[in-house]
């Protein structure tokens, strides 16, 4: 028995000896929530792809094929990685957020060494789960963009998913809520720049250029990013905001007279929750805003992991329907005039002269979101506190495009309910307070765009700037006259080629593969996508625009 | 390879030679009668033929049909019988924990990164296997046939991803591999060279299994594999 003794003794020597050799590093994860703070550092890289490759991905469908011609073949791989940082929610909770970090690689010279980096905004997205450094989702139509038009031509990009999405935990996604914004792009920025040196692709590096673009709500992030970095004395060597609701209240004000933008159901439930929490003076009960049909389960219903078409399909929101058919009655007491007119002014839109009016008439319906009590309250709100951007008889043709000046507490009961909606917009419109870029930017957009104005809020910015230095700020409509002199005539191509592709796209709804619809119904559909098609167009712009820098 | 694996045979080795020089001695003094040896002692090669068979490696951003390859391989076989009557024994079987390559199988590249035949990681691992053992004919006899069934036991340890699996999972990657309890059966041939000195071959198959997590840049990815090997026993027993 002695000797079983010795060489099991033996045996379990080698056991010990064997459980000391443990297994390899891995990311550390930090225990330090403060804003800015890389969360898993090295980051996952979720993808590699060379030059090659990630033509041939984009090259497989008519799509990618579309943007390949637009962007230009990459020039460089990309390496797509997964950055979760710590940032602030609206009410500056403590959360942690994730986005992309996008690295150009491979052997050409623009693909490694200091490169310059690309912080950009998306757009507003309604999936929970959507993630813009996960290439491999072919529903990432964003993140493929800015890949094929930023990093494969050997820009490095920074990208959030924005807090409430992904792995956020935060609840609700502080929309349009200009602090937070940039707040969350600021950290996301430190988080790469922390990340970057210890990724696989290391051999490139940040050059120190900053460039800020952005589409849709991502347009509004980027120029509150701007302003943000700016004030704060921050290096951006050049901007790009595109077709975002810049000029917040004067865009609110446009939908609440009955110019109702298409997504306006979509928007609506985002901005009150959004506001509600950052300043929990919204509402105190979702039915003071929202008709009894929508008003609950509303506070918590975007971004959803639903997809949008359910959620319309399970009657949860409207699909256009933003106010009731039938219109209220305003009474202003004491006015009976400014009462007519403003019941006038809310009246269902029928300029026959619009070519927006058939749109507007779908944001009516009898199936609305927004109670009318509601609807008459914000049209007071709106000739108590003028916005200069304001649409006449409001405001005259010709006046300056200033904010309205409105107090921080509601003057009178009469203003109530929807004082502070429209106090909240006026905080978050991207003139409230008053600056101007000191970096060179481009604001491109397209005047037909139905679903974010460009008028009332990129005009409105372009007047708003309109006494700086000649060439500080441009103004591109894609959708506009081909620019014929300088520095606008670089991109009159992207102008031409956009137009172009619109006609095409009208004759293809017409004809038998795209449905053989009627012209009329072939050109709702084609401005029903005139905001998402003008995205690459702009897209590209904002590249060609950078690389003057 | 068994050479090698010899030379860089650890401290451990030493300590199983001196356990068996000092008590081989000491029985020999003893055994100057009849009585039959109680313990034996066998080293010999151990060559593991893996039936291995794992699920596709799932979790985020992984493709579908990510799978792995275990290359065969040749060891030292280093076991201790123990006599319990004429027919019955146990014997504690280990091979020299082995260093095992595990290869992509499945996609050439996951995006521009090569994976299929590329050495993704590797682990040593530790696996003593207890049978009992029943012995056939008379314990002179010049062949004795076995059978036995037993408990194997796997220790999963210096599990490393290499350069190309950490490129391949995208980052510094960990490999969790949890240890493994399972059956074990084995059947072989005794040949009596001399009264004290044996040679023996064997057949051992064991029921191997494990949860392999690949963690990298805070994500999981999981697969559950089946090593299942079947192990090839040729030794010299030498008993006291």
């Amino acid at each position: 028995m002695d000797n079983f003794f010795k060489a099991v003794v033996a045996a379990a020597a080698i056991s010990l000896v064997s459980a000391c050799g443990s297994s390899t590093t891995t990311s550390s994860v930090s225990s330090s929530t403060a804003r800015g703070t890389l969360a898993v550092d090295p980051p996952l890289r979720i993808a590699s792809l060379d030059a090659a490759t990630f033509a041939a991905q984009l090259g497989a469908t008519a799509t990618g094929t579309e943007l390949l011609a637009l962007t230009n073949a990459p020039v460089c791989g990309v390496d797509f990685y997964y950055v979760k940082f710590w940032t602030v929610g609206g009410a500056n909770e403590t959360t942690e957020s994730s986005g992309a970090l996008m690295v150009p690689t491979g052997a050409a010279p623009s693909c490694s060494g200091p490169r310059p980096i690309v912080l950009y905004a998306h757009g507003t997205d309604t999936d929970k789960a959507t993630n813009i450094a996960d290439i491999t989702n072919s529903s990432n139509t964003e993140g493929a963009l800015i890949a094929a038009a930023f990093a494969a031509q050997g820009y490095i990009v920074v990208a959030p998913n924005y807090a409430g999405y992904d792995i956020s935990t935060l609840g609700y996604h502080p929309y349009l809520n200009a602090v937070q914004n940039a707040d969350e792009m600021t950290d996301i920025l430190t988080a790469a720049r922390t990340a970057l040196p210890n990724t696989l692709s290391s051999a490139t590096s940040d050059n120190g250029k900053l460039f800020i673009t952005g589409y849709s709500e991502g347009g509004y992030v980027a120029m509150a990013t701007q302003r943000a970095l700016e004030a704060a004395g921050k290096t951006v060597t050049a901007a790009a905001p595109m077709s975002g609701p810049y000029a917040l209240e004067a865009f609110g004000d446009t939908i609440f007279l009955g110019g109702v933008d298409l997504g306006a159901t979509v928007f609506s439930p985002l901005l009150t929750t959004s506001y509600q929490h950052a300043y929990g003076n919204i509402y105190s009960a979702t039915t003071d805003v929202f008709s009894s049909q929508y008003a609950s389960g509303i506070a918590t219903l975007l971004p959803s992991t639903m997809p949008i078409d359910t959620i319309f399909a399970e009657g949860l929101l409207p699909e256009t329907a933003l106010f009731d058919s039938t219109t209220p009655t305003v009474t202003v007491p004491g006015n009976a005039a400014l009462s007519a007119e403003l019941t006038a002014a809310l009246a269902v839109p029928s300029n026959p002269a619009d070519p927006f009016t058939p749109l507007f008439q779908l944001g009516f319906g009898t199936a609305y979101l927004i109670n009318n009590d509601y609807r008459a309250s914000y049209a007071i709100n709106v000739v108590n506190f003028i916005d200069g951007a304001d649409p006449a008889p409001l405001s005259p043709v010709g006046s300056p495009p200033t904010l309205a000046t409105i107090p921080s507490a509601i003057p009178s009961p009469s203003l109530a309910p929807a004082f502070y909606l429209r106090q909240a917009f006026n905080t978050n419109d991207l003139r409230n307070p008053a600056w101007a870029p000191s970096a060179p930017t481009l604001l491109c957009g397209g005047d037909a765009d139905p679903t974010v104005f460009f008028s009332v809020n990129t005009g409105t910015m372009a007047a708003f700037w309109s006494d700086l230095p000649q060439g500080l700020v441009s103004v591109l409509d894609i959708n506009g006259t081909p620019a014929t002199s300088a520095p606008l005539d670089a991109f009159a191509p992207l102008q031409v080629a956009f137009q172009a592709s619109q006609a095409a796209l009208l004759l293809y709804y017409q004809s038998a593969a795209g449905g053989g619809l009627s012209p009329a119904a072939a050109e709702a559909a084609v401005v029903q996508g005139t905001h998402t098609a003008e995205a690459p167009f702009c897209t590209v712009a904002a590249r060609s625009f950078f690389s003057q820098f | 390879m068994i050479l090698s694996n010899i030379r860089k045979l650890p401290a451990t080795l030493a300590l199983i030679a001196a356990s068996w020089a000092c008590c081989a001695g000491a029985n020999a003094d003893a055994s100057a009668g009849d009585a039959v040896p109680n313990n034996d002692f066998r080293l010999g090669s151990y060559t593991v033929f893996y039936r291995a068979s794992s699920d596709d490696l799932s979790g985020p951003y992984v493709p579908s049909g990510v799978n792995f390859h275990i290359d065969n391989l040749e060891t030292l076989y280093i076991g201790y019988v123990r006599r319990l009557s004429a027919h019955f024994s146990a014997e504690l079987a280990i091979g020299y924990p082995p260093l095992t390559k595990t290869y992509g199988a499945g996609p050439a590249t996951l995006g521009s990164v090569p994976y299929n035949g590329q050495a993704i990681s590797t682990a040593r691992w530790l696996a003593p296997t207890g049978f009992l053992e029943y012995n056939f004919f008379a314990e002179d006899a010049v062949l004795r046939p076995f059978i036995g069934v037993g408990v194997n036991y796997t220790n999963f340890y210096d599990r490393r991803s290499t350069e190309a699996g950490d490129a391949a999972s995208g980052g510094p990657t960990r490999i969790e591999l949890p240890p493994s309890v399972g059956p074990a059966v084995t059947a072989g041939l005794a040949y009596r060279i001399a009264p004290r000195w044996h040679a023996y071959a064997s057949y051992s198959a064991s029921k191997v299994n494990t949860r392999l997590t690949a963690i990298t840049g805070g994500v999981d990815r999981t697969s559950h594999i089946e090593f299942n090997p079947q192990v090839l026993v040729v030794s010299i027993g030498y008993a006291f």
